[in-house]
């Protein structure tokens, strides 16, 4: 927030009235409040509403949440949820009515939610989880298996455990229809692989790419014609032992760490060409934040990605340590940083087990939030 | 030591002087003395008010006191419980601050103005606000009903 802005002058006051602060002045305060209590300064007159959207346009624009769900184990799973608002800073409560018939919450890639049991198939795409979807599990009984929604669609892969079952099985969810399909099965080259253990996920509009974590081995699946394409060899660097991926925005991003677990020597980031799957670097974590990554322990076997619009945001999975996040900045620069106060999330691991989504949110979403949801956001200050 | 003074003139007809190290702190009377070829004689106007020229020069002069002679273990957590101190003001005062902050151009007083204003909207309702800015709302009463039914969470 810096920079000589011109403040146009406010006009006259009356005598002991407290300024009506409007214009520039206004905008530049609101760029400081944080989403949650913008969607109150909104309702304060029609002034103010537009105050707040020009400030958001202009001068301090929404950012997508990292979403932290903290669950317990067992049944009935309680479920803590968390946000981080990076154009804030700052980390949020998020309390809300809890979910009915629920079983482990799992997330494959940016604000898809999901929960599977042998009786139900229940999932939520909007960004603060709103609106959950449930269906007929599908044939197949999963413990692990890739979860994408792409479009009016949701593909379930691989993770069967029933030793008849094809480990390589795939099926459709057509929400609209409400119904189940069966389609080629995965490649059989993963088939030892098939799981989201090994296999990481990039989702656009169209397409889903699954990556095996530790070769690099890639396959594209276009539930439009059903049809698996590659194998295609994401391994832009041959020191890469693991790597994850993703699309944030139209870019699809490749993360991979360098050397070996017991000495990790960078984690790099490439975008990768959907029609020629080359890799171009553009990316480097700082060595400061690889260490803090590491978080004091020398071993550091894989990390966690979800990415959003123009943000990365990368946990190491082993421990509740340091969580990154990496921007797109003016010309694809991009902007690492360290997420503060992440002890909220570290009293929770002791809990359960942690499920990272990402999402677009916005005043509307806080508004509906609110009002239907009967949600409440409390900001967390740690000092 | 003597240190230069310059002579900033108010909006208020007041001229002020100010010491060289202090005002230099402001970008753009670093930048009107840069263009001037540093002219100690010339009078600087400015538009802000000597009320709150003085507010201005306190902040800057204790914030370059801290820097020189900083005591690293308290320095800090001092600086910020006197910040804090000095923004704790009404919402006009703070309001001129913010103007006086923008024009000369000095980032940190503008943030913490900024922040303090803004703190003061967090966790309000929406009459709350209405009540600490002085605001009278400009929605129709059947606009203002409508809003209460479908936002009852703001108004509560």
């Amino acid at each position: 927030m810096t920079g000589n802005m011109r403040l146009k002058e406010e006009g006259e006051e009356e005598e002991g009235a407290s300024p009506i602060i409007y214009g520039d002045v206004l905008e530049l305060i609101l760029s400081y409040v944080p989403l949650v209590d913008l969607a109150h300064a909104c309702l304060v007159s029609d002034t103010w509403k537009h105050a707040v959207s020009s400030s958001l346009f202009h001068l301090n624009k929404l950012r997508p949440w990292l979403v932290v769900h903290s669950q317990t184990t067992r049944s009935p799973y309680l479920t803590t949820t968390h946000a981080y608002d990076p154009r804030s800073r700052l980390w949020l409560h998020v309390d809300k009515p809890p979910l009915r018939h629920v079983s482990p919450l799992r997330s494959s890639h940016s604000s898809l939610l999901y929960m599977l049991s042998p009786s139900k198939f229940s999932f939520s795409r909007d960004p603060l989880h709103l609106t959950w979807h449930h269906a007929q599990p599908p044939l197949v009984w999963r413990m692990d298996p890739i979860v994408a929604a792409i479009g009016p669609r949701i593909i379930i892969a691989g993770g069967s455990c029933d030793f008849e079952d094809d480990p390589l099985a795939v099926e459709i969810y057509d929400v609209e229809s409400r119904s189940w399909d069966s389609c080629q099965s995965m490649p059989a080259n993963l088939k030892d692989s098939a799981a989201a253990t090994w296999l990481s996920i990039a989702v656009n509009g169209r397409r889903m790419f699954v990556t095996e974590k530790t070769t690099g081995e890639t396959y594209s699946f276009d539930p439009a014609t059903k049809i698996w394409n590659g194998p295609y060899e994401l391994r832009p660097d041959p020191a890469v032992f693991f790597s994850a991926i993703g699309f944030a925005g139209d870019r699809m991003i490749l993360v991979g760490l360098i050397g070996d677990a017991e000495n990790v020597k960078n984690v790099k980031l490439w975008k990768v060409d959907e029609e020629t799957m080359e890799c171009e670097k553009v990316g480097e974590m700082p060595q400061l934040l690889l260490e803090k990554l590491k978080n004091g322990n020398s071993n550091l076997a894989s990390i966690g990605v979800t990415m959003q619009g123009d943000f990365i945001y990368i946990h190491n999975t082993s421990e509740s340590g340091a969580l990154l996040c990496c921007e797109f900045k003016i010309h694809d620069e991009i902007e690492w940083s360290i997420i503060e106060n992440v002890i909220i999330i570290s009293d929770q691991t002791r809990m359960g087990r942690l499920v990272f989504t990402c999402s677009d949110v916005g005043i509307h979403d806080v508004h509906k939030a609110l009002s239907s949801d009967n949600r409440r956001f409390s900001v967390q200050s740690v000092e | 030591m003597a240190s230069r003074k310059l002579k900033l003139k108010c909006m208020d007809g007041v001229t002020m002087e100010v010491e060289e190290m202090v005002a230099l702190e402001w970008l753009t009377i670093k930048q009107s003395r840069e263009d001037n070829d540093d002219d100690s004689d010339v009078v600087i106007p400015i538009s802000i008010t000597s009320e709150i020229l003085l507010k201005v020069i306190e902040y800057s002069k204790k914030h370059l006191d801290t820097t020189s002679n900083s005591d690293h273990q308290n320095a800090d957590s001092n600086l910020k419980a006197w910040d804090a101190e000095f923004v704790n003001v009404d919402v006009n005062t703070l309001y001129h601050l913010i103007m006086a902050a923008n024009y000369l151009n000095i980032p940190c007083l503008l943030d913490l103005t900024c922040r303090r204003v803004a703190d003061m909207i967090t966790g309000k309702k929406v009459e709350e606000v209405r009540k600490t800015f002085n605001i009278i709302s400009d929605y129709t009463p059947e606009e203002e009903e409508e809003m209460r039914q479908q936002y009852p969470w703001g108004f509560e």
